[in-house]
């Protein structure tokens, strides 16, 4: 356990995550079997009404589908909602970047251009402020023990030190890290709190943990494990747990969250 | 009702503030300049801030509104500073010390003592003023005005600093009131009327 010996006011998030592909939220299980989940605007007030304290949009066939479904999106849901999101997926170029800032986003997430042009980084942080920029890491714990960044929805495995990346992100001028264990995504045996732990208290930035929720018991030791945010899909969107039942555990179980009335 | 302008020094997207500031009957606008405006000095003027607290001075001085800013604070114009926007009603700041703030308020923003900066989320209010007792708002700062005999509520990250300040009609929040669910809509609100 890393609790920090500095005094702070904030609450640890809660953060849903949609997948969205042309406009609309899926269930991303892969690119065949996209299964319609609703609309973005909608499902996003359901969470803010449930207590989120922050969404991320990912539009998974960003690559593949063309951008102005997912800018409409962004404006859409800028436009209703009272809290802050992020937008990632299919940003190229600063060009991009001005474009989701543009329509609203509070945040962009990088992943693989992270990866392949890393002064994009720096180009966000420089314009927009650290705080604007979301690097998301998806690392994955090999056969043989080794921990691996990979790219590309998880898809391409990277030659990257990942004790060097979550470093050098930090340098480059990222503002908080979404850290997805792959090993353990999707797996529903919680998070991978070593990797938190391994972080730890004093890491200069936000770690937002991502991948392998099951239950609230999960979101319990990610946070006691140092996560300063923690970030779900499937649990919600299965509509397994509402925002404020998890809430509702973690309170009792003496970790500060943010209350709506 | 007072029209509400915002003032844009291209400092990001206004989107969600105007969102927020938006209802019936109230004229609400942006605009870049002060001589774009034809002012009555009965306006209520929002003063958002992303970024720096250089380079929104420097924006301030670029677009003509340091001396426009100056006269309407000392004739006691409505004014509502957010985040950047409420520091350089100070004196200046440690991010970029040689840039001169509107001096309004007594003091300077100094980094926030914490290692992880920004602090990014939700830290209770515990004010009475201004309907913000217990209410959660959202933070995302690396700076912070340490302390001030206007502060009217204060958090603690690292150390504590002025979470909102005010004198007479003008407003200051470190937080983002637009992005702070409905208390933060509601206080916006309330503090534009």
């Amino acid at each position: 356990m890393s609790a920090s010996k500095h005094l702070s006011d904030l609450t640890a998030r809660i953060i849903p995550c949609l997948d969205v592909a042309a406009g609309r939220v899926v269930k991303g299980t892969n690119f065949k079997q996209l299964i319609d989940m609703g609309d973005p605007v909608e499902l996003a007030l359901k969470y803010e009404q449930q207590g989120a304290d922050e969404l991320v949009f990912l539009d998974i066939k960003a690559s593949v589908d063309h951008q102005p479904s997912a800018l409409t999106m962004v404006q859409n849901v800028a436009m209703n909602l009272s809290i802050p999101f992020a937008v990632g997926g299919g940003i190229k170029t600063m060009d991009d970047v001005h474009r989701f800032f543009n329509a609203g986003a509070d945040k962009v997430t990088l992943n693989t251009m992270a990866v392949t042009e890393p002064d994009l980084i720096n180009q966000i942080s420089r314009q927009y402020g650290s705080q604007s920029i979301v690097v998301a890491i998806d690392v994955n714990r090999e056969d043989g023990g080794e921990l691996s960044v990979y790219t590309h929805g998880g898809s391409q495995r990277t030659t990257l030190d990942y004790h060097h990346w979550v470093r050098e992100v930090v340098d480059r001028g990222a503002g908080e890290i979404l850290l997805t264990a792959m090993h353990k995504d999707g797996t529903g045996t919680g998070f991978d709190c070593g990797l938190l732990n391994e972080l730890g208290a004093d890491y200069p930035i936000q770690v937002i943990a991502s991948g392998g929720a099951n239950g609230p018991e999960d979101f319990l030791q990610a946070i006691q494990a140092g996560a300063d945010a923690v970030l779900a899909a499937g649990i919600f969107h299965r509509n397994e747990y509402t925002v404020k039942d998890i809430k509702d555990f973690l309170i009792q179980h003496q970790i500060p969250m943010r209350t709506t009335p | 009702m007072k029209p509400v302008i915002m003032i844009d020094l291209n400092s990001g997207n206004l989107l969600s503030l105007e969102n927020a500031l938006s209802r019936e009957h109230q004229p609400l606008s942006r605009i870049q300049q002060p001589d774009a405006y034809d002012f009555t000095g009965d306006e209520i003027l929002v003063l958002p801030g992303q970024g720096r607290f250089g380079f929104i001075a420097d924006r301030m001085d670029a677009l003509g509104w340091r001396d426009f800013l100056s006269k309407w604070l000392i004739n006691g114009g409505h004014l509502v500073g957010i985040c950047v926007g409420m520091q350089v009603l100070f004196e200046g700041s440690a991010e970029d010390p040689d840039t001169r703030g509107l001096g309004f308020f007594a003091g300077r923003c100094e980094r926030l003592n914490h290692p992880k900066t920004p602090m990014v989320g939700w830290a209770k209010l515990d004010s009475y003023k201004l309907n913000m007792k217990d209410q959660y708002a959202y933070f995302v700062n690396s700076y912070g005005v340490p302390d001030c005999e206007n502060s009217t509520a204060k958090v603690t990250y690292g150390d504590t600093f002025c979470a909102a300040v005010q004198k007479n009609r003008v407003y200051g929040f470190q937080f983002h009131p637009e992005k702070s669910g409905r208390f933060g809509r509601e206080l916006l609100q309330h503090v534009c009327q």
